[in-house]
Order: structure tokens, then C-alpha cells, then sequence
């Protein structure tokens, strides 16, 4: 049973090269014995919730309002400042849908390759070769080293890959992309194929469709903080009217949060 | 902008950074697990020098080879020394050296070169050091074809002391880990370290006895020669190569070095290890 919990989580990222300029100006705005500032930005601001085995979660929201950020938490990529993150189960990034990719190799050698870095077993990847190979079209190619491939074969090779995990939880930032229009109707069913073998799934999109199609569950997130949590067209509804009467992004402000290295 | 204020963090008590000692462990234990993907990483800088040049990583052993040739004969002239038995020494220091800096200079890089996967993908940090030490250890290998003739013609005494150069590369490799993990993490925080270190290693040559033997030296041996931990690291790979009997007190040395660096490394990578993500 795959599971995630986020317990009052906090990120702050240190803005380093900033403080001196910066601490003159706010000596001078605020007149305080300021002795320990430091610049941060709070891209999460105690932001608690849970995710259970058969969630397709999209996130929505404006930019800067934290989605990637919880994705990298959720990926084990950013351990939170403050709180906690429980993770039950395997963890599966498609950031970057070819990880480790090295030009000189061949197309078998990158398949290994990839394949490793996004957490497969070497048996794993033998017993998904033919399949990998027989998807991705690619035939005598995937002998050849990657750099005589165009850019369409390459997408197909990483797609290929990155489709072939087994996830237990899939982290996902917009959709993966997929290359010509043969190719990616090709591709939907395969991403359907690979959601139905995925307990969890979470996604970060400002595509209106691609979390209809793809989510059964939404949160609104904002400055950090979720703001609501249901249905997609429920969420989606409510993004829409909040950007109706937004103006610019602002950052939060928060006085507690602690002084780290 | 009426509400935009950059946020300030008026915290004054610093709160210590939670050790995650288990954490940084699972990081190595993982890491080695996965000897087959930094096995291919740190192959895969070799092949690329490899790719469309006609003979690859010996360039740089190629440029080794004139350097010794030519500064060699100088230096053994300038010294008085029969070149005979300078070159060797000469040739096997630098080859160490060159290994030994390697570990130093990429290990000031090794988190801040990897910043993008770092950020895209869950990763053991471990691996980034093992697929360091790995591919200069390779680069070790090219640079010996240069030493065998030069050890052959000078009539290097090939004995039971050469076998002490295994375990001389492993403590070397051992001690390269931990290196290039604190000094990873110091240039990933505060990235003035990879300048300073830089200046250091340049004149660092030059004290470390490798174009100058400590016998050299006379009474001012203690001071130069042996308070410096780097010659030590040098004398454990050298003297096998040279067919000398191992020097144990630089063995004690290493020995210290490795536990007391290991301590620290870990002592750190616990406590900060969650935050290099953050400092890249």
C-alpha cells in the first residue's frame, strides 16, 4: 500500500550572495539589532497532507506557488526544512526522461543506462528489452551510438525507458513528452498502460486537460500552502477564478523560520 | 507591488542541524550496490577521450612522458644526481601526484559539476565519489605505460615490494573518497574553497618531495618533508613502484589519516547531506 504524508513542511531555500546588499537595505528600513538575518525563500509554508494508494493527484496552481517544489520533496530530491515526509514506497521521477544519457553509447547502452539511474534492476531491464526495443521502433538504430539520432528517436528512446518502470509512486512534472503525432497516440496508451500499473501517481500541470484525463484528485496550492483540496473540475474551477482577480506573485513572509548553514 | 517583500528569516538561535548519521551511511551502502552504473560513469570519460583520437588518454601520458624526459635530465644535472635514479623517482612521483591532485581539484567539483541531476533525480551522492576515484584510477593505469620504461631502462629492482602497490592504491582511493566528500561539500556551500584549494595544490608540487628527494634536505627534513600528510599519500604508491620496502611510518600516517578523514566525512555528510541540494 504506497502512501505519502506530509506533516507540517516547511522549505526554505537560503539565498546565498544576497545577505550584505540586502542587510544594509533593511537596516536602514528597520532599525533592528539584527544580528541573524538571513535571506530565504519559503516555497512551502507548513503545508500538511496526505496522499493514498490509488491517488491521481494533480497539483495546480500559479507560478511560484510551489508545485515543483512539493514535487522534489515528494521525490526525495529536497528533504524539508522543517517537518516531516513520510514515504511508503518507491519513488519513481520522470524529470528528465533520460537520465545519464551519454551520446557516445549506443542505443542498448543508454537503454541500460537510463534504466539504471531510474531505479531498474539489471534484470529488470533484460526482461523489459524487447519490449523497450519493440516500442520504440528504433530496430537496427539502437546499435548505433545515440548522437546519429534525431531528436524524435531520441524522445522515443527515453519514452521507451521511462514508461517500462514499474512505479509504485510516479512523480511527474507536466506530462512526458512524446515526439510526432503517430508516436503519441502510440505514447497515450502507453502512459495509460503505465498509470494502471502505478499505485500513486502526482502530477504538476497548467494543462486543464492533461490533469482532467490523467487525475481523480486536486489541490490548489498557493504561497506555499494548500489552499483546497478535491475533485479536478472542483479545483480547476477554483484556479480559475483566483486568477481572475490575482495580481502579481508575492512572497510570503514568515517570522519562524530557523537559521541553518 | 504592494505586498512583495523578500522574506527575512529573524530566527536567532541557530537550530543544529539534526545528524542523519543513517541516512549517510545507506547513502555508501547504496552507492557500492550500484558499482555497475559508476563503474559505466566513470568509464565513460574515458572512452569519450578515446572516441576518433588515435591513441585517447595517452595523450596525457604522452605530455607526462616529455615532462619527465626533459625536466628529468635538468633537474638530475642541476642536482647532481645520476639521472638513472632520479627519473624513476621522478616519474613515479608525479604519476601519484597527478592521481593524488585529481582526487583534490575533481573533488572540489564533484556536487557542484552534478548540479543538474542532482535536482532532477533522487540520488545516491556516493555514487558521484566512487565514479570519481574510479575514472582517475583508470587514467592512473594509462599513465604507467609511461613508467615502465623509464623503470626497465634505469634498472628499477622489480620485487615482492612491487605487490605493495595494491594495497597503496586502495588506501589512496580510500582516502580519495573521503577527500573529494568534504571537499565536495565545503566548495558546494562556500564556492571561494575551489579557488583557494586550486592555489594550494599549485604550490603544494613543489613542497611535497617529488621533484626533490628528503635526503636532500638534511635536518630540515622533519618540518618539510614529513609534516606534510600529502608526501605520505606519495610515499605509499612510490616506494612499491620504485621497488622500495614499504615506510612505515608513512603507513602509520595513512593509516590515522584514513580513519581520523572517514570520521570527519561522515561527521559531516550527516549533518549536511540533506542540505546540498539546497546549497547548489
Amino acid at each position: 500500500m504506497a502512501s505519502i504524508i506530509l506533516d507540517d513542511v516547511v522549505v526554505d531555500f537560503p539565498v546565498y550572495g544576497v545577505q550584505k546588499s540586502l542587510r544594509r537595505m533593511l537596516f536602514g528600513l528597520f532599525r533592528r539589532g539584527a544580528a541573524d538575518k538571513r535571506v530565504v525563500v519559503r516555497a512551502l509554508n507548513h503545508l500538511s497532507m496526505t496522499i493514498r494508494d490509488g491517488d491521481r493527484l494533480g497539483l495546480i496552481g500559479a507560478n511560484g506557488a510551489g508545485k515543483t517544489t512539493l514535487l522534489r520533496v515528494l521525490a526525495g530530491i529536497y528533504a524539508p526544512t522543517l517537518g516531516r515526509v513520510h514515504i511508503n514506497g518507491r519513488v519513481s521521477t520522470l524529470f528528465i526522461t533520460s537520465p545519464g544519457l551519454d551520446t557516445e553509447d549506443t542505443g542498448y547502452e543508454n537503454i541500460y543506462t537510463c534504466g539504471r539511474f531510474l531505479g531498474m534492476s539489471k534484470a529488470e531491464i533484460a526482461r523489459k528489452l524487447p519490449d523497450i526495443e519493440e516500442f520504440s521502433e528504433l530496430g537496427d538504430y539502437l546499435a548505433m551510438p545515440v548522437r546519429t539520432y534525431s531528436t524524435g528517436m531520441l524522445t522515443r528512446l527515453g519514452f521507451a525507458v521511462a514508461t517500462a518502470i514499474d512505479p509504485e509512486i510516479l512523480v511527474l512534472d507536466e506530462g512526458l513528452g512524446a515526439g510526432d503525432a503517430r508516436f503519441a497516440e502510440r505514447a497515450k496508451k502507453r502512459v495509460e498502460t503505465l498509470l494502471r500499473r502505478t499505485n500513486v501517481l502526482i502530477l504538476a500541470s497548467h494543462s486543464d486537460d492533461l490533469i482532467k484525463q490523467m487525475c481523480n484528485r486536486a489541490v490548489l496550492l498557493d504561497h506555499g500552502r494548500v489552499i483546497n483540496d478535491g475533485t479536478p473540475d472542483e479545483i480547476l474551477a477554483q484556479y480559475h477564478e483566483m486568477l481572475k482577480r490575482a495580481q502579481t506573485p508575492q512572497l510570503t513572509v514568515a517570522d519562524d523560520a530557523p537559521a541553518l548553514t | 507591488m504592494a505586498g512583495g517583500r523578500f522574506y527575512q528569516n529573524v530566527a536567532t538561535q541557530a537550530i543544529a542541524m539534526t545528524p542523519h548519521y543513517g541516512e549517510a551511511i545507506a547513502d555508501f551502502v547504496e552507492g557500492i550496490r550500484l558499482v555497475d552504473l559508476w563503474g559505466r560513469m566513470g568509464w565513460a570519460e574515458t572512452k569519450r577521450r578515446y572516441r576518433r583520437t588515435v591513441i585517447g588518454p595517452f595523450w596525457s601520458s604522452f605530455s607526462l612522458a616529455i615532462f619527465v624526459g626533459t625536466m628529468g635530465i635538468v633537474w638530475a644535472t642541476i642536482f647532481k644526481i645520476d639521472p638513472k635514479e632520479y627519473l624513476p623517482y621522478l616519474t613515479s612521483g608525479m604519476l601519484v601526484w597527478l592521481l593524488l591532485s585529481s582526487f583534490i581539484t575533481e573533488g572540489c567539483a564533484v556536487f557542484v559539476a552534478a548540479e543538474s541531476l542532482i535536482k532532477q533525480l533522487r540520488i545516491d551522492y556516493s555514487i558521484l565519489l566512487f565514479a570519481l576515484v574510479w575514472r582517475n584510477l583508470i587514467a592512473f593505469g594509462h599513465n604507467l605505460v609511461v613508467y615502465l620504461p623509464v623503470a626497465l631502462y634505469c634498472g628499477v629492482p622489480f620485487n615482492a615490494n612491487l605487490l605493495m602497490i595494491i594495497p597503496g592504491l586502495v588506501f589512496l582511493c580510500l582516502n580519495g573518497i573521503w577527500i573529494a566528500l568534504v571537499l565536495g561539500m565545503l566548495c558546494a556551500r562556500f564556492r571561494d574553497i575551489q579557488q583557494v584549494v586550486a592555489s594550494l595544490l599549485q604550490i603544494a608540487i613543489f613542497v611535497t618531495p617529488i621533484f626533490w628527494s628528503p635526503a636532500q634536505l638534511g635536518r630540515a627534513r622533519i618540518a618539510l618533508a614529513d609534516a606534510n600528510l600529502l608526501y605520505h599519500y606519495v610515499e605509499i604508491v612510490r616506494d612499491p613502484l620504485l621497488g622500495q620496502p614499504p615506510a612505515v611510518e608513512s603507513w602509520l600516517i595513512v593509516g590515522l589519516a584514513t580513519i581520523a578523514g572517514w570520521g570527519l566525512a561522515l561527521f559531516l555528510f550527516g549533518r549536511f547531506r540533506r542540505r546540498i541540494a539546497y546549497w547548489l
